[in-house]
């Protein structure tokens, strides 16, 4: 409770002090054009009564501080009016000062704040980190190479492996349909190449998969953070686009959107405290407590061939057959996209019903007298894909953010625009990918950036779940641990810097586009 | 036209006055963060404290057990003396204390013994425990913000903050008053070029081995004395299917520190106190195949198939404070851990020779015929000079705070196994159960003793790469070699 009054006492006094500097200066400025003389009395009074308080408030002298204060503001406005005598400047100069004099007022105090805050700790993390470890000594770029060299933070060593990887090969595959269907399109059509959501999105995919392939083989802090940025903003955009254009215009459309947005509304933190706790693992002769390892359990324990697995079996086969009929439909339809969606959905259910009969699925492996037990994933220890794991918490976390953005700026598409291009006869879909993509790409390129500065960022979660362990090491985490962990200031600072300028090229991209968009 | 200005003019009023009030709302949750810190944390703790006491009220005989030690602590007339130099015009002084004991059963009991100081002083005295203490005392002195005195559980970050003049030396009055009450040598460790930095606060003993006597009794296995029939007692408790091992060694940002426990222990053993002595210098790399031998003799006992137990899925995944619980369930028989443990042990756990979980010396090599002990310990720090700093300082260091501190955390423990111990001189033995009093003659009887190595490296591999590249060896990311020419690395040069 006293906390809470101290707060709205605080909050009162803020905001009187800050309207009276607002009116005093508009007032004072005011005078500075109108009546100068009292303009320089008053002024004068002031500065008097901060040097009074100045002098009063460092025990220069002796005196209780109201007494030099007043006594000071007293010298103050005789000077100002002594000075007056000498003549009044003209009109001009003197609306001039008045200009000036109020944007030094109303900027000064935020500058100053932003140097304090921003400019001074910016330079001197440079400066500390040419500096060594007990910022003593000048050790030039050593901190730099220390980043670029260590293993632990950059390790290029594996590169030979991305080209031996299943992701790469499954990448080239998918790359190669999408310029294939693209290319066959375009023939018909009379061009080389056409860009269509059939052969953009197997490139697209392709390309992430591709990124997994080099992500997983490289490793250490640097590549983990360029992981983190491709993944959670391109996922995170790509689903919040996804939510934003099935949810518009469908009834419950608000309950839908509420839900996806509720994660926002957790810290980093306690996603993470969350998330550990759906991650979590027990000894395999316990139940599992975790919410995905008790699921990944329980189908390890329907062995092939048994009762569940049966009755899974059945399940999986009506639902195979409903996306059967769903294909046969969309091809009699000639809903080309529709029926690949159907058959493409319908191979991990086909995959399913194949380790349901076959191998087994889920956790489970060979015990000592060679009976099956449960087998757990420990998803925050097994490197290198712990990482896509906490990753999931991040998108967990921003697709309701990027949702909301783009939500608002497909209803923002001027209506005239998307009737004109169904009087030309554009299908639904046409006017999706020809009309409103187009016309939102600025917002998505905002939200992207916006999402890339945030994700460079990342510390709470991996500090949280793990540490920075088992090869989950981020560069925010990594600075903390440099710094204040093992005192190492220059190398530390030096991760600062790093981060950074990393940051700096999609705030710039993303201050210009506002600047633009004003303009 | 004039209409005009007046619009635009009114219109810049109303928006330059919603900055202001969006500064003062900025200003104000400043302001009220400045509350939280002061104000909020202690209390908090003051109702954590209240809290448990209120709990123990329910239980009148230990209401009792606990007024009477109190009474007892207070009586005592070296007491009294001490505190009637320290009494002049103390009162109305605050002093805060900071570290890494967060268990409500260690830090309540730290604040019931500061509480009787307190008490007879009028000094407010305020601990706050936490976690992560080791990475926030760094970013708290390095911020020019740091707490009046600071438990440090590493010797080396003494030394490291003595370095930087960021905690102050122990005036001669003090040193004085607490020097003849500590075993000759146990301050060494915290003197830095002759000059004394810490006050010791409590010592853990960490070369015992914690065992479910139920198990041993049933299996019928012995307790081993030496280390090979350690490790013939794990084979053969792996043949009755017996799972002979509890290891967790997750600790949040101090994750592996259980992992360098046991390499110490072990370089103690199977090498010798030079050895270590070098190694822990930084003369011996850890890449020297002694060192390397050493770690992969601990991995290789750790991944015997089915010889730990790992309540967290793996050894790296399970907090070190979890491993009490399956101890008492018998899902493993044995687990290393220092004297401390006792605190996690479930409640109502009855421990001591004959018990549910007894506690055995972590046995040496039999050919060499010593018996080596690994200590670890807390000391406090100041960071401020004031009068009623100093005096909590001496406080920390005489036997009142010993004595004091142990009744009240066996109280809490529902008066068994406090897990809190002590190396001062004059301190009342009598407070200490059967158990206890055999770890302080496992202390007494040690040839060598060598205090926790990783503590006093330099921070940044004592605190840091010793954990992390531990930790991934440990988790079979890296190989031991690796994971230590990694640590060799990283030495300050």
């Amino acid at each position: 409770m006293g906390a809470l009054g101290g707060a709205l006492i605080g909050v009162v006094i803020a905001i009187g002090a800050s309207t009276a500097l607002f009116f005093g200066a508009n007032w004072l400025f005011d005078l500075a054009v109108d009546r100068w003389r009292t303009f320089l009395a008053t002024s004068g009074a002031l500065v008097g009564a901060l040097i009074g308080a100045v002098i009063a408030g460092n025990d220069v002298a002796g005196g209780p501080l109201w007494l030099w204060a007043a006594v000071c503001a007293v010298v103050g406005a005789a000077a100002g009016i002594a000075a007056s005598v000498l003549g009044t400047p003209s009109k001009s100069s003197r609306t001039r000062l008045s200009e000036r004099g109020r944007l030094v007022t109303f900027l000064g105090p935020s500058l100053l704040f932003a140097a304090l805050g921003l400019v001074i700790p910016l330079i001197r993390s440079i400066y500390l980190s040419l500096l060594d470890s007990r910022a003593a000594e000048w050790v030039g770029l050593a901190n730099y190479g220390e980043i670029l060299t260590n293993p632990n933070s950059l390790d290029l060593s594996g590169w030979t492996e991305i080209f031996t990887s299943r992701l790469f090969y499954a990448a080239l595959v998918l790359i190669a349909v999408g310029l294939g269907i693209g290319m066959a399109v375009g023939r018909r059509r009379g061009r080389t190449m056409e860009a269509l959501p059939g052969s953009i999105g197997p490139i697209a995919i392709g390309l992430f998969v591709l990124s997994f392939a080099v992500f997983t083989t490289l490793r250490g802090t640097v590549i983990n953070n360029l992981w983190w940025v491709v993944v959670v903003t391109g996922l995170s955009t790509a689903l919040g686009l996804a939510a934003a254009v099935l949810a518009d215009g469908v009834r419950g459309e608000s309950v839908a959107k509420s839900l996806i947005f509720l994660p926002m509304a957790i810290s980093f933190v306690g996603a993470g405290i969350i998330w550990r706790f759906m991650y979590i693992a027990r000894p395999p002769q316990k139940p599992q407590t975790g919410f995905l390892n008790a699921i990944w359990v329980w189908l390890g324990s329907l062995r092939p061939r048994t009762g569940g697995a049966w009755v899974a079996v059945l399940i999986l086969a009506l639902v195979t057959v409903l996306l059967a009929g769903l294909c046969a439909f969309g091809v009699k339809r000639r809903q080309t996209a529709f029926a690949i969606g159907a058959a493409v959905t319908a191979v991990p259910v086909l995959w399913l019903i194949y380790r349901f009969l076959g191998p087994g699925l889920g956790g489970s492996v060979p015990g000592p007298t060679g009976e099956p037990i449960a087998g757990t994933i420990l998803f925050l220890q097994e490197a290198p894909f712990n990482n896509v794991w906490l990753m999931v918490v991040l998108i967990w976390i921003q697709t309701g953010f990027a949702m909301v953005i783009l939500s608002a700026a497909i209803k923002a598409v001027p209506s005239e625009l998307i009737e004109a291009a169904r009087v030309d006869g554009a299908t639904e879909r046409q006017t999706f990918w020809n009309v409103i993509i187009p016309t939102i790409i600025p917002t998505i390129t905002v939200v992207a950036t916006t999402l890339i500065v945030l994700v460079m960022k990342v510390y709470d979660i991996v500090k949280v779940m793990t540490a920075g362990n088992f090869g989950t090491q981020v560069i925010a985490n990594e600075m903390w641990q440099k710094a204040f962990t093992e005192l190492n200031f220059g190398l530390g600072s030096a991760l600062a810097v790093v981060l950074f300028l990393a940051v700096v090229p999609a705030m710039a991209f993303n201050i210009r586009r506002t600047q633009r968009a004003d303009a | 036209m004039k209409k005009h200005r007046t619009r635009s003019t009114r219109l810049r009023t109303s928006r330059l006055l919603a900055v202001v009030l969006a500064f003062g709302l900025i200003v104000a949750a400043c302001a009220s963060d400045d509350d939280d810190d002061a104000g909020e944390a202690p209390a908090a703790t003051e109702a954590m404290a209240e809290e448990s006491m209120d709990e123990s009220m329910d239980d009148e005989s230990m209401d009792d057990d606990m007024d009477e030690a109190m009474d007892e602590a207070m009586d005592d007339e070296s007491m009294d003396d001490s505190m009637d130099d320290a009494m002049m015009d103390l009162s109305g002084t605050k002093v805060t204390v900071f570290g890494p004991e967060s268990s409500e059963e260690e830090a309540g009991a730290m604040q019931d013994a500061l509480d009787v100081f307190a008490a007879a002083t009028g000094i407010e005295i305020v601990y706050t425990g936490a976690r992560d203490f080791s990475d926030q005392i760094n970013a708290q002195a390095a911020g020019g913000n740091p707490p009046d005195i600071a438990v440090f559980p590493q010797p080396g970050k003494v030394g490291d903050f003595a370095a930087e003049n960021w905690i102050l030396a122990v005036p001669d009055e003090v040193q004085a008053a607490i020097g003849s009450q500590w075993p000759a040598g146990s301050l060494d460790t915290v003197t830095f070029g002759g000059t004394l930095y810490g006050v010791p606060n409590k010592t853990d003993l960490k070369s015992i081995v914690w065992y479910n006597t139920e198990i041993f009794e049933s299996g019928g296995y012995s307790v081993p004395e030496s280390l090979t029939e350690l490790q013939i007692l794990t084979a053969d408790m792996l043949a009755d299917g017996v799972t002979p091992w509890c290891v967790g060694i997750e600790s949040g940002p101090a994750t592996g520190w259980p992992f360098t426990d046991w390499m110490e222990d072990l370089v103690l053993r199977v090498q010798d106190e030079n050895v270590y002595d070098q190694w822990v210098a930084g003369d011996l790399p850890f890449a020297d195949p002694r060192i390397v031998g050493t770690a992969e003799f601990v991995l290789e006992l750790w991944n015997l198939p089915g010889a730990v137990y790992a309540a967290g899925g793996s050894i790296a995944a399970t907090p070190f404070g979890d491993n009490g619980e399956p101890l008492v369930a018998g899902d493993c028989a044995m687990h290393r851990q220092a004297s401390f443990f006792a605190a996690f042990l479930p409640e109502g756990t009855s421990v001591g020779p004959g018990q549910t979980i007894d506690v055995f010396y972590f046995p040496a090599v039999a050919a060499k015929g010593n018996r080596p002990v690994l200590t670890a310990g807390t000391y406090v720090s100041a960071f401020r000079d004031a009068p009623e700093v100093w005096a909590v300082m001496e406080f920390f260091g005489s036997a009142e705070y010993a004595n004091a501190r142990q009744a009240a955390q066996a109280a809490r423990q529902g008066g068994g196994q406090s897990g809190f111990l002590s190396a001062n001189l004059n301190q009342d033995l009598s407070l200490y159960n059967d158990l206890e009093r055999s770890f302080v003659e496992i202390l007494q009887t040690a040839s060598p003793a060598r205090f926790d190595g990783s503590d006093l490296m330099p921070a940044a591999v004592g605190a840091g790469t010793f954990w992390t590249e531990g930790t991934s060896a440990v988790n079979g990311d890296k190989t031991v070699a690796e994971a230590f020419a990694a640590i060799d690395a990283s030495w300050p040069q």
